[in-house]
C-alpha cells in the first residue's frame, strides 16, 4: 500500500471543485497494486456465492456458522416483505414511513394530471446515449480492452451558448481509454466549425466546393497543466500555440514557462492532469472548447469492453435545428444576406426553397444577395 | 441533489440501527423490513431517472460508511450499500463509487472487522468485492463543472461521528512510560552531577519530581471517566437519558404549556348583555372505544397502524421530542337557533358580512326603502303615476 503521502493518490485543491495534479497513468498503477486479479477481471461474474467449506475455510470459522451467515445475508431475503412476497415495483406500499416515496408520490400525482404521461424524447435520448455501448463485447479478442485499464470521462464544451440556459452549458461527455491518445479524442470531437465552408456563392450554388475547413485547416492543440499539445500528424499542420507561448514569453506576465509537445505522441496515461480543473481544446485557429476531466477510473466489466467503440459518447447536447424560413420543415442549409427577395436579413433556407425562390428554371440568378452555405448545430444529433 | 429525502431517509435508517447498539446483519434485516427500504427504489421511475436515484442514494449512503464516522454507522452504511445494490431496479446495476484516497480506510476497516470477528460483516463486505460492485475512481463524485452557487456544502450527522479522543492519541501508554524513564534517567543524572550523590542538588531542581505519577494518576482518571461515559447503554439507561434531554429541551415550552393550559381551563364569565353567547368548556376528545366486530379489512388496517405506530416509537426513541398532551380547550357553544325566540338576535350571533348583507337585504325589501336611484323604489314610483 503506498503511503498517503503519494502525489497521484487524487485529493481536493478546491473542494468539490477540482483535485491536486496527478499523473493519470501511476493513479492507474496504484489502483492496480490495491486490487486483485478478481476484481480486475473482466470477466462477466459467475457464481457469487462460494460453497460452504469455501466460505467456512475464508471466514476461518465451522461450515455450519458459515451456513447460517449465507442463508442470512442472502440477497432474496432483502427483496421481500413480511409475508415473504415481492411487492410490485410500480406502486408505492401506503404505509410508507420513507421521505423519498412521500415526496416521489406528490411527483407521480401531478404527472397523472399531465396530459400525457410518457418518457419524452429528450429523456429517451439521454438515457440511450448513457446506456450505448454497456455491456459490449467485441467478436475480435483482439479489440478487447485490457483488465484494470483506466477510463476517463470528459466534458467539451461547445464555444458559444446559442440557446438560452438556466446555468447549464451546452456540453457533450466523451469516454476514453487511457491507453488512447490525444489524437483519437481530437477525431472524436464534433464541432460545426469543422464543417464550415468558406466563401460565397449566390452565382453558382451548385459548385459550392466539396472541402469543408476540417480538410483544410489542420491545426488545433490541447492545453493540460501548462504543456500544449498540438496536432502535427500532417506536413501543413502548424504549431497555433507559438503564438500564445511567445506572448507570454514577451512580457513577465506571471503565466510561468509554457511548453509544447506533439498531440500524437502522448497517450491520456502520460497526462498530468487535475481532475475537475477546465482545460482547453482549441481548433480552426480560434474555435475554443473548455475540456474538463470529471472522472477516471478503473474500467468494469459491465462497461463496454470493445476498444474500437470509444472515444465513446456518453451524453450529447440536444440542439435545436433552425428551420428553412419557406418551409419550416427541412433543416436549413442556406442563409443569405442583403437579400431582396426574403423578409429578413439574415434568412436560412432550405436547399430545395433556396433554389427556387432564387433561381430561374435554367439556373439564373434572379434579385441581389449574397448567399453562404450554413451548417446547423444540430447537425451531430 | 435531485432527489429530496434520500438523506433523511438514510440517516433515520443508520439512526434505529445506532440504537440497536449492535453490528449483527440480523439487526439490519429488522430495520430494513420495518421500514420496508427496498421500496424506495418503486414508484415506477422510468430508466434514466432511476438510475440517477440508484447513484445518488449510493452516493449518500457511502459516505456513512467512511471515516469520521463511528465503527458501528459504517457497518450500517455497508450493509445499507449491500441491501440497495442488490435491490436496485436498475438494469445494468449502478455502481457504488470508490475514491482511491479513502481505499486505504476502508482496507483498514475490513482488517478490523477480521480481527473483531464480525463474520456477518466480513461476508458482506467480500460479497459486495465478489459482486463487483464497485467503481474504483478517482474521486468520490464526479466533478463536473458546476458554479460556485450550487455546490451544497456537506453537512454529516453530527450524531454518528466518531468523536475524535485527542488526549489518548497524545498520551499512549508507550509515550507515558517513555516519559517516565526519561524522568528517571534525568534523576539519576542530576544525583551524578550533584556533591551528594544520593540526592540531587537543590539548584538543579528545576521540575517537580512527583510530575510522572501526577501525569498517570490523571490519565488513569480520564479513561476511568471516559469508560464511565461510554458504558454500554442498557435499556433503562435510555430511558432515563431520554427523559433528561427532553426535560431540558422542552422546558420552556412545558412551561409555555402550563400557562396555556391554565387560560383555557379557566372560563370568564359572559357580560349580562351577552350571556346567551356563554362560553362552555369541552374537553379535546379522547379515544373512543368501539366493541364492533371487525371486518378482515379493517383488521389489517388496524394491525399496519400498531406497526406503524411501534416504528414512530422506535423513532421517538431516537430523537426524544416532547409528547403533546391533549389539552382543554375553551370553545363557543353553538345555539340552536330555534332556542332563540327572536330572529334578529339569532341572526346577530353569528354577524358576518355575508349573513349581514342578507339581513339588510331582506328588511329593505320588506320596508321599502324610498331612495332616489334604488331601481326598485323608482319603479313603483314610476307605476304610482
Amino acid at each position: 500500500m503506498a503511503g498517503r503521502t503519494d502525489e497521484n493518490i487524487p485529493t481536493y485543491e478546491v473542494a468539490n471543485v477540482n483535485t491536486k495534479k496527478i499523473h493519470v497513468g501511476s493513479f492507474g498503477h496504484l489502483w492496480r497494486q490495491n486490487l486483485s486479479s478478481c476484481e480486475l477481471s473482466l470477466a462477466e461474474v459467475s457464481g457469487v456465492d462460494l460453497e460452504d467449506e469455501e466460505l467456512a475455510t475464508e471466514l476461518d470459522c465451522t461450515a455450519d456458522i458459515a451456513t447460517e451467515i449465507k442463508s442470512l445475508c442472502s440477497v432474496d431475503a432483502l427483496k421481500s416483505n413480511e409475508d415473504g412476497e415481492e411487492a410490485d415495483p410500480e406502486i408505492i406500499p401506503e404505509d410508507s414511513c420513507l421521505v423519498t416515496l412521500s415526496i416521489r408520490n406528490k411527483i407521480i400525482e401531478r404527472r397523472k394530471e399531465m396530459a400525457v404521461d410518457r418518457a419524452f424524447r429528450q429523456e429517451v435520448f439521454l438515457h440511450e446515449m448513457e446506456s450505448c455501448g454497456l455491456g459490449a463485447r467485441p467478436e475480435d479478442l483482439s479489440d478487447m480492452v485490457d483488465e484494470g485499464e483506466l477510463v476517463l470521462t470528459l466534458e467539451v464544451f461547445h464555444p458559444v451558448v446559442y440557446q438560452k440556459s438556466n446555468g447549464n452549458k451546452p456540453n457533450v461527455a466523451i469516454q476514453v481509454l487511457g491507453t488512447q491518445k490525444l489524437t483519437e479524442l481530437r477525431d472524436a470531437i464534433k464541432c460545426v466549425s469543422d464543417l464550415q465552408i468558406g466563401g460565397e456563392f449566390s452565382s453558382n450554388p451548385d459548385l459550392a466546393p466539396e472541402n469543408i475547413c476540417k480538410d483544410l485547416f489542420k491545426s488545433a492543440f490541447f492545453y493540460f497543466e501548462g504543456v500544449f499539445y498540438n496536432d502535427m500528424r500532417y506536413p501543413e499542420c502548424r504549431d497555433l500555440s507559438s503564438t500564445i507561448i511567445g506572448w507570454s514569453e514577451s512580457h513577465d506576465r506571471g503565466y510561468g514557462k509554457f511548453q509544447s509537445a506533439k498531440m500524437e505522441d502522448f497517450t491520456f496515461n502520460d497526462l498530468n492532469i487535475k481532475i475537475g480543473f477546465p482545460y482547453l481544446y482549441c481548433h480552426q485557429g480560434d474555435c475554443e472548447h473548455i475540456v474538463t476531466i470529471v472522472d477516471i477510473r478503473l474500467i468494469h466489466h459491465e462497461d463496454c469492453l470493445d476498444r474500437r467503440l470509444y472515444p465513446l459518447y456518453v451524453r450529447k447536447h440536444w440542439f435545436c435545428t433552425r428551420k428553412c424560413n419557406v418551409c419550416n420543415i427541412y433543416v436549413a442549409k442556406w442563409v443569405t444576406n442583403q437579400d431582396s427577395l426574403a423578409p429578413d436579413d439574415p434568412c436560412f433556407f432550405c436547399d430545395v426553397c433556396f433554389k427556387m425562390l432564387h433561381y430561374d428554371t435554367e439556373g439564373n440568378k434572379l434579385g441581389d444577395f449574397l448567399a453562404y452555405v450554413y451548417v446547423d448545430h444540430g447537425t451531430f444529433n | 441533489m435531485n432527489f429530496p429525502g434520500i438523506k433523511e431517509d438514510c440517516e433515520t435508517f443508520l439512526g434505529l440501527f445506532q440504537a440497536t447498539d449492535s453490528v449483527r446483519y440480523e439487526e439490519f434485516l429488522t430495520i430494513w423490513k420495518q421500514m420496508k427500504f427496498n421500496t424506495i427504489f418503486h414508484g415506477g421511475m422510468r430508466n434514466l431517472e432511476s438510475n440517477r436515484f440508484s447513484r445518488d442514494l449510493f452516493s449518500v449512503v457511502s459516505v456513512f460508511f467512511l471515516p469520521p464516522y463511528t465503527f458501528q454507522i459504517r457497518v450500517g452504511a455497508m450493509y445499507l450499500l449491500y441491501g440497495l445494490y442488490n435491490t436496485q431496479l436498475c438494469q445494468p446495476k449502478q455502481k457504488i463509487r470508490i475514491a482511491l484516497k479513502d481505499w486505504a480506510d476502508i482496507e483498514q476497516f475490513h482488517q478490523e472487522l477480521v480481527t473483531a470477528q464480525h463474520l456477518d460483516a466480513v461476508y458482506i463486505y467480500r460479497q459486495l468485492r465478489r459482486m463487483r460492485a464497485f467503481y474504483f475512481t478517482g474521486m468520490p463524485i464526479t466533478l463536473n463543472f458546476k458554479s460556485q452557487k450550487s455546490i451544497i456544502p456537506e453537512d454529516g450527522n453530527e450524531a454518528f461521528l466518531d468523536v475524535k479522543d485527542k488526549i489518548s492519541d497524545l498520551i499512549t501508554t508507550e509515550t507515558l512510560e517513555e516519559i517516565m524513564n526519561i524522568q528517571e534517567h534525568y534523576q539519576k543524572t542530576k544525583c551524578h552531577f550533584s556533591a551528594d550523590k544520593s540526592q540531587p542538588d537543590r539548584s538543579l531542581s528545576l521540575i517537580r519530581e512527583d510530575f510522572t505519577d501526577n501525569l498517570q494518576s490523571l490519565v488513569e482518571e480520564f479513561q476511568l471517566w471516559k469508560q464511565e461515559k461510554k458504558a454500554p447503554r442498557t435499556k433503562t439507561d435510555d430511558e432515563q437519558e431520554g427523559t433528561s434531554q427532553e426535560s431540558e429541551a422542552s422546558e420552556r415550552a412545558r412551561h409555555l404549556a402550563q400557562i396555556k393550559s391554565k387560560t383555557y381551563n379557566a372560563v370568564t364569565q359572559a357580560v349580562k348583555s351577552r350571556r346567551h353567547r356563554q362560553v362552555q368548556m369541552v374537553s379535546a376528545p379522547t379515544e373512543v372505544e368501539t366493541y364492533l366486530p371487525l371486518s378482515k379489512y379493517q383488521k389489517e388496517k388496524l394491525k399496519k397502524a400498531e406497526r406503524k405506530a411501534e416504528l414512530d416509537a422506535i423513532k421517538k426513541a431516537v430523537t426524544p421530542l416532547p409528547k403533546k398532551k391533549p389539552v382543554n380547550m375553551a370553545a363557543i357553544h353553538e345555539e340552536d337557533s330555534s332556542s332563540s325566540s327572536e330572529g334578529e338576535d339569532c341572526i346577530r350571533t353569528v354577524f358576518t358580512p355575508a349573513v349581514a348583507a342578507i339581513w339588510w337585504g331582506i328588511t329593505f325589501l320588506d320596508q321599502g326603502c324610498n331612495l332616489r336611484g334604488c331601481r326598485g323604489c323608482d319603479r313603483t314610483r314610476a307605476q304610482e303615476v
